[in-house]
């Protein structure tokens, strides 16, 4: 009997333990299929050639991924710009400014925006935002747009929606580094005769630097990965943005959008090179994590 | 609160810090708001129950609301055991040692890949690679790569669950002489449960809200699913699809606003779990 | 040697929610003399001292009555500046406190905040107060080091030039040597009684040796109370309360 249990015993564990290591097996088995499809293609046609390459012409083999790094990353870092003083100015008025009354309506509200899906969001920037972008385009700088860039799909719409979906993120830890800030900090601020706004901008937010930045560097990379809600706005061109500051105008592609849109089409050697694009993407976002969970992870030590 | 009044300067910074706050929740209302308004009108016991016509630029979407239950079901199935049983190993069967650590470094890459790739990868290895097994693009496939992507999220809210069932538990259940996995059964995972019950209904939401991935992986066919082993779309898939492929904004709200209810409702039941967990603990 | 009074306590009466922490105190307190208030851990002396720069406002669900006038105002009133009431009553903490900054940074970040811009006067500043909290000549070629990279002495008299450097006119210390080793303790006290030529010092101990040996005038509080409050040599010597001789005497707290 006592046998039996412990047969019966390790059989779970071990059968826990498989459970356990699936995320990793799942993330091994995800590394080597995705790059054994895409790495080859580097080969193929020239690192530097995908990576740099202006032009992105399947139907005459040409691969080259500038215009959709260049769409990614300049509507990530307008989000950006959009997304964090907005996002960074709530923590900052939940953590010290907010009773518990507001905050009872504000956090629901961040929890939901977080829930909606991303396809609600393209939906709304496809109808809406587009439409109002529509219209300063042919209202008020007609006459500095070239036609393509007057449809209303542009980095633009992009970036502000991307800007919306990233709050939550940006919120949610900027709070959480800002309330691990010693209260000593504070009371010792206080005592010397600061404000509370000195306080906060002067102490509190230095001392929280580290924690901020993650929320940020997370928010980027969930930015760079987004790809349903921009496939609906920012109109999937794959060239270069032009005009200097008009280039917010622009239709973009992303690199996560070429894989949406073109793998359902594409013949072999097409799918071969979404999936380097995957890759380079894959890359990134790796890359941008680690670093986030870097700076957390030293932001709990200290 | 404020515990000195702002003076000057600061009074602008005050009405900022305000203002952001509010924005955020003014957003959320704007856009609920003109999805539902812009919908609502268009969905009705037909529009539920009727086949799509036209690439769904016409008619209903009930093939749609049958592929959706179908897929969130099945992922519930298969995720729901591996990531609950990953995180009573984690939290129950050994302390921190190298092998965890590799596990939750594991766990959180996972947790950062974007749904894109992880269409890629379901499209190679469930779709291509064991296309025999799993019907190729199929709700198996779909649902084992939604698996994936949720699976973070509920081992790490299981953790969390296991983690607050209180000490004492544990230990008098075994000084009766119960064996480890008796006491995680009978008398740890019953206290656990709303907690982890709120973590599948957050995997829920994160499932039905996905659409990159599963355009790789379920194929997005129209016709209603009758094995798990063949195509479907979820609701998510078809607004996306309507909106683009054939521009009839009508439909794709009205679909909207099914999506919306769906997920306020699973939202508020997930807290008011919470609330009952709460106010058991207390 | 008669001095003015600095501070006047009246019928001060503090609530967390329905306990009452300070019942009924009526104190005065002289200025450039230091004043130890000593008592059993959970008496209200640390209440008390936060009372006098309304650092209790921090806590919610506090409520005073009374009167608590310094240089004839009342902190309490309703249209005080309080910026202006922290910046004349200063405080040391129990637990050192300096910011994640450099050690110049810190002292330089009150008289930043209430107004002075000029580098060269900051400078001057910075090391008149490091002078006076007998700090400089340690720190004095690393100013720019991490405030968190000194000891916990070190740090304390950091705190002390810190406060002294906005100028204040009273300085409240909550236990500023029980975090810290003998010798650092000793040096702080050495500082505190030559301080006392120019503030006005409320230190709450609860050792009593260090409020014997440091203290002009000394109260005890017991559960709340102000029992009593004299001359120091004549509290350790001839107490007028049986509460306050057992005290002393170690037969409780």
């Amino acid at each position: 009997m006592q046998a039996r249990n412990k047969l019966e015993e390790n059989f779970i564990k071990y059968l826990l333990l498989l459970c356990a290591v699936t995320a990793v097996f799942i993330i091994t088995l995800l590394v080597v299929f995705i790059f054994r499809q895409g790495l080859p293609v580097f080969g193929e046609h020239g690192f530097l050639n995908i990576l740099l390459g202006k032009a992105w012409n399947p139907t005459a083999s040409i691969y080259g991924i500038l215009p959709m790094t260049v769409g990614t990353f300049y509507v990530t870092f307008l989000a950006l710009l959009i997304g964090v003083p907005c996002g960074l100015a709530t923590a900052i008025f939940l953590a010290e400014l907010a009773g518990e009354q507001v905050a009872r309506v504000i956090r629901p509200a961040i929890e939901l925006l977080a829930a909606i899906p991303s396809v609600i969001y393209g939906l709304f920037g496809m109808v809406v935002i587009n439409e109002l972008i529509r219209y300063m385009e042919r209202n008020w700088f007609l006459n500095y747009l070239p036609e393509n860039y007057r449809w209303g799909y542009s980095v633009l719409s992009g970036a502000i929606v991307l800007a919306i979906m990233i709050l939550p993120t940006i919120i949610n830890i900027s709070e959480d580094a800002l309330r691990a800030v010693p209260r000593a900090y504070k009371e010792g601020a206080l005592a010397l005769g600061s404000t509370h706004f000195q306080t906060i901008f002067k102490v509190i937010l230095p001392a929280a630097k580290s924690g901020i930045i993650s929320a940020v560097v997370l928010a980027m990379g969930r930015a760079l990965g987004e790809t349903m809600a921009l496939i609906m706005v920012i109109g999937n061109v794959t060239m270069l943005p032009q005009h200097g500051l008009w280039s917010i105008f622009a239709p973009v592609s992303t690199l996560t959008g070429v894989i949406a849109l073109e793998m359902g089409y594409a013949g072999p050697e097409h799918r071969a090179a979404l999936f380097a694009v995957g890759v380079v993407l894959f890359c990134i976002i790796a890359f941008l994590n680690s670093v986030a969970l870097l700076l957390i992870r030293r932001g709990v030590d200290n | 609160m404020l515990l000195t009044k702002p003076k000057g300067k600061e009074k602008l910074i005050n009405l900022f810090l305000w203002a952001s706050a509010f924005f955020t929740v003014f957003i959320l209302i704007l856009i609920i708001s003109y999805v539902l308004v812009k919908g609502v009108v268009h969905v009705d016991l037909q529009f539920l129950t009727d086949k799509p016509r036209r690439m769904g630029a016409e008619g209903g979407i009930f093939p749609v609301i049958i592929g959706t239950l179908y897929f969130v079901t099945l992922t519930i199935i298969i995720a729901t055991p591996i990531g609950v049983g990953a995180a009573i190993y984690l939290n129950e069967y050994t302390r921190e040692n190298r092998l965890t650590k590799i596990i939750r470094f594991g766990t959180e890459l996972l947790a950062g890949i974007p749904s894109i790739i992880f269409g890629l990868f379901g499209y190679l290895f469930f779709v291509v690679f064991l296309g025999d097994i799993t019907g190729g693009w199929s709700l198996v496939s779909g649902a084992l790569t939604a698996t994936c992507m949720i699976l973070p999220t509920i081992i790490r809210t299981s953790e969390e669950a296991l983690k607050t069932v209180p000490r004492s538990y544990r230990e008098g259940s075994l000084s009766l002489g119960a064996t480890r996995w008796q006491t995680i059964y009978k008398v740890i995972l019953p206290s656990a449960f709303p907690g982890i019950l709120t973590g599948i209904i957050l995997g829920i939401g994160r499932a039905i809200g996905e659409t990159a991935a599963l355009l790789l992986t379920l194929g997005g066919s129209l016709l209603t699913p009758t094995s798990i082993f063949h195509g479907a779309r979820t609701l998510s898939m078809h607004l996306y699809m309507v909106a683009m492929e054939t521009g009839n904004m009508e439909k794709s709200f009205a679909t909207g606003v099914v999506l919306i209810i769906l997920i306020l409702s699973l939202n508020i039941i997930a807290n008011f779990i919470l609330k009952q967990l709460i106010a058991r603990h207390s | 040697m008669q001095q003015n009074i600095k501070i006047m306590v009246e019928s001060l009466n503090l609530f967390y929610g329905s306990f009452q922490a300070l019942k009924n105190i009526n104190i005065n307190i002289r200025e450039k003399e230091i004043t130890a208030l000593i008592g059993p851990s959970g008496c209200g002396k640390s209440t008390f001292l936060r009372t006098l720069n309304r650092m209790n406002d921090l806590i919610p669900n506090v409520r005073t009555q009374g009167k608590i006038l310094i240089d004839n105002q009342d902190v309490f009133q309703e249209n005080i500046d309080i910026v202006a009431l922290r910046k004349k009553v200063g405080m040391v903490f129990q637990n050192p406190n300096p910011f994640p900054m450099s050690i110049y940074e810190n002292v330089a970040y009150g008289p930043k905040i209430h107004g002075i811009k000029d580098k060269h006067t900051l400078d001057m500043i910075v090391e008149k107060s490091l002078k006076q909290a007998a700090l400089w000549d340690e720190v004095k070629d690393n100013l720019r080091k991490s405030a968190l990279r000194l000891s916990g002495g070190q740090q304390q008299r950091l705190c002390i030039a810190r406060v002294i450097a906005v100028e204040p006119e009273i300085l409240l210390m909550d236990e500023p040597t029980s975090a810290l080793d003998p010798i650092s303790t000793m040096r702080i006290e050495e500082l505190i009684q030559k301080l006392k030529k120019d503030y006005t010092i409320i230190l709450v101990t609860h050792n009593m040796q260090q409020a014997a040996r440091v203290s002009d005038v000394t109260g005890f509080f017991l559960n709340g109370e102000l029992i009593e409050h004299d001359l120091t040599e004549n509290i350790f010597t001839k107490p007028k309360d049986q509460r306050t001789e057992d005290y002393i005497t170690g037969r409780f707290g």
